[in-house]
């Protein structure tokens, strides 16, 4: 006893020992934020890095060179009995000779397809639209075919040797000219969004995939919402606890990590083999997803459930309420905020799923939107997919295009999961 | 202590509401409650006392069988409102508890407007046949509940924008909204400071001419000045029950005594 001295016990707060231990204790720290900080820096940099890749290469999809050019509706070349049946590529042909007359080394045929295919359709609607156009000059401002929409772009490099270069000299200079009379023009490349797929990159858009994707989400949400929510709601609520709800809790978190490529088999198998349902339909594919946002609902639902403080229950119990009652007036409206966010990331997960509508036959190429779900269509990534493995330059540009099409519905998504929690969040 | 007045302490009636006879919970392996036996008086305050996990709590959740809403709770013995027997196959425990009414120890508003709060319980049990009864009932309700003054201007007003003990006395109204016979009170002053407790005690007082109270309280000047008379609960027994006066001057029974005095609990 008499050796310990009131020095002796301050000591242990203010010795070297303790000094040392409190510097440990600080450098522990700070590894552990710097740690931290170099995690975040690091998965930025991923994110920068992709984000930027995508947009270095897809900013020049969101433009389309065009041409403004005068096509002459002559009266020769004019089936008058069949408007339609007129010799709209000849009149293309003469147009673009019109325009760009003495180029050396570039037949009357390279010319014409220097503008896009669809060129003789547009001329040939407008005037079977308004057939007082025979006999005038019409104005159009057409897409230029990709190749020109490339060099346009500095995407062809005029220093290549003429042999590896996809547009020899002559043609470049018949684009020079062209340039030099004032008739090209870059404007915004509407038919991104306004045209469906095309084999001509200058032609093809995003509707059949967006209006595809829509529907298959559509049908998505409608089953699996409903479903989900249901089976959260019986399981966390009424279904008495057990082995059987234990089993059935395993099973829920299994399926939520289920391969989707599975999920895709398992619908090919029985929706399209067993059912006999349409291939390459929304509807389909929004049932296969549909099978694949289930449990993740269900998991959200019951997360969100559990969130609901007891207290709620017990006065609403205390005042009389059946348990539905308590469930339908109280715990689940409460709930709803969560349910709503985990149904969102759900969603969100969906969109961007793709093995599964491969398998479905999601990826053909249609070239209209579809009408209705039942229609054969394509899907956001999906059509990702079928212009990543298109060997025209212009599909890579708008491969990266689309990409960055769908990674904004993604954030736009999320982002309303974020703002409905934060505006519907409680605190007790 | 010393300020009971003898006027306050008088029981009104000697009508026994609810009688408890033998009864015993057990929770899964737990034996919460063993052979308690308690008659409850009508227009009576009946304080529960004891010491944490005494089953105090345990044994008035009985009394509306919230106890069914846990799962491994067992309840058995007999327990008549009335001298009808509460846990016969033939009563509804939903209907019950609208009969029975609770407040619980943590202020619980629904998280909608205030007349929603006390609208609730007679809207579900279809006790008004129109808007205007509805009304009226919530203003009655409210004014019982000595609250009615403090939030007539804004019965749209979310009920859990509130003070604390404003809360708690909606919660009483919103209890007393299905005029309920008996009115059960899990602690109801535990989270409130000692101004809005003092409402909530007189409130108390004014409610038992109309409802039989039990209450039950961790604070032992809280039975005594709201109570007439007062269950001592000890390690699931119920050790003593009688006068709220007499329990505090002259309890019979040492563990009681050690209790009031401080020495256990």
């Amino acid at each position: 006893m008499t050796d310990i001295t009131p020095e002796s016990s301050s000591d242990h707060w203010t010795g070297a020992r303790a000094a040392a231990n409190v510097k440990k204790r600080h450098r522990s720290e700070l590894y552990l934020q710097a740690g931290g900080i170099a995690a975040l820096v690091i998965a930025f940099t991923m994110l920068f890095i992709l984000v930027s890749s995508l947009v270095s290469t897809g900013w020049q999809a969101f433009t389309q060179t065009h041409a403004k050019i005068d096509f002459p509706v002559t009266q020769e070349r004019v089936n008058a009995g069949n408007l339609e049946r007129s010799n709209w590529r000849a009149m293309v042909q003469d147009a673009m000779v019109a325009t760009l007359p003495d180029i050396p080394g570039v037949d009357e045929r390279q010319l014409a397809i220097m503008l896009s295919n669809n060129a003789q359709f547009r001329l040939r609607d407008e005037v079977v639209a308004n057939p007082s156009l025979v006999g005038t000059t019409v104005v159009l401002t057409v897409p230029l075919s990709d190749p020109y929409d490339q060099l346009n772009k500095g995407l062809i490099d005029r220093t290549t040797d003429e042999e590896f270069r996809r547009l020899k000299d002559a043609e470049i200079t018949a684009f020079d000219a062209l340039v030099s009379s004032g008739r090209v023009s870059k404007p915004f490349n509407w038919a991104l969004f306004n045209s469906a797929d095309s084999r001509f990159p200058e032609l093809a858009g995003l509707r059949g995939a967006l209006v595809g994707s829509f529907y298959t989400l559509l049908v998505c949400f409608a089953l699996a919402f409903p479903i989900g929510i249901g089976a959260a709601v019986y399981l966390e609520e009424f279904a008495p606890k057990n082995k059987v709800s234990d089993i059935i809790e395993i099973n829920i978190n299994n399926l939520a990590a289920v391969p989707s490529v599975v999920f895709g088999l398992l619908a090919l198998a029985v929706f399209i083999g067993w059912f006999g349902m349409p291939r390459s339909a929304p509807f389909v594919g929004g049932l296969t997803l549909a099978l694949m946002t289930l449990p993740t609902i269900i998991i959200a639902t019951r997360a969100a459930l559990k969130a609901v403080p007891p207290s709620i229950r017990e006065a609403a119990l205390g005042v009389g309420a059946s348990k539905q009652q308590v469930v339908f007036h109280h715990v689940l409206p409460l709930a709803m905020p969560g349910i709503m966010t985990g149904t969102i990331i759900g969603l969100a997960q969906a969109l961007g799923e793709t093995a599964p509508l491969l398998l479905i036959g999601m990826n053909a190429f249609i070239t209209a939107a579809p009408g209705t779900p039942f229609d054969s269509a394509t899907a956001l990534p999906t059509q990702i997919f079928i212009w990543a493995d298109s060997p025209e330059r212009g599909f890579v540009s708008r491969t990266s295009a689309a990409i960055l099409v769908l990674l904004g519905f993604l954030v736009l998504m999320n982002a309303v999961a974020i703002f409905l929690r934060s505006k519907f969040e409680r605190k007790w | 202590m010393n300020d009971m007045r003898k006027v306050e302490r008088d029981v009104d009636t000697h009508i026994v509401k609810i009688a408890a006879r033998g009864v015993q919970v057990h929770y899964g392996t737990t034996h919460a409650i063993k052979d308690v036996d308690v008659d409850i008086l009508d227009n009576t305050v009946t304080a529960f006392i004891g010491p944490s996990g005494c089953g105090k709590s345990t044994f008035l959740r009985c009394l509306n069988r919230m106890n069914d809403t846990v799962a491994s709770a067992r309840v058995t013995g007999s327990i008549t409102m009335d001298g009808k027997d509460i846990y016969a196959p033939s009563v509804d425990p939903v209907q019950l508890r609208a009969q029975v009414g609770m407040v619980f120890q943590k202020p619980n508003p629904f998280p909608k407007s205030i007349y929603d709060n006390v609208a609730y319980g007679p809207k579900i049990h279809g006790l008004t046949r129109s808007k205007a009864e509805l009304d009226e009932i919530v203003e009655k309700s409210l004014r019982r509940a000595a609250i009615w003054n403090e939030v007539k201007d804004r019965l749209d007003a979310p009920g859990t924008g509130l003070s604390g003990g404003q809360q708690q006395r909606l919660c009483i109204a919103r209890a007393i909204a299905t005029s309920p016979e008996v009115l059960l009170m899990d602690e109801p002053c535990s989270a409130l400071d000692p101004i809005a407790t003092a409402q909530v005690e007189e409130l108390i007082d004014e409610l038992r001419s109309q409802f039989s109270v039990v209450i039950v309280t961790h604070s032992m000047q809280q039975a005594a000045r709201v109570s007439q008379r007062t269950a001592f609960f000890h390690l699931g027994n119920l050790v003593e029950y009688g006068e709220t006066g007499t329990i505090f001057t002259k309890p019979s029974d040492p563990r009681t005594e050690s209790y009031i005095t401080g020495r256990i609990g």
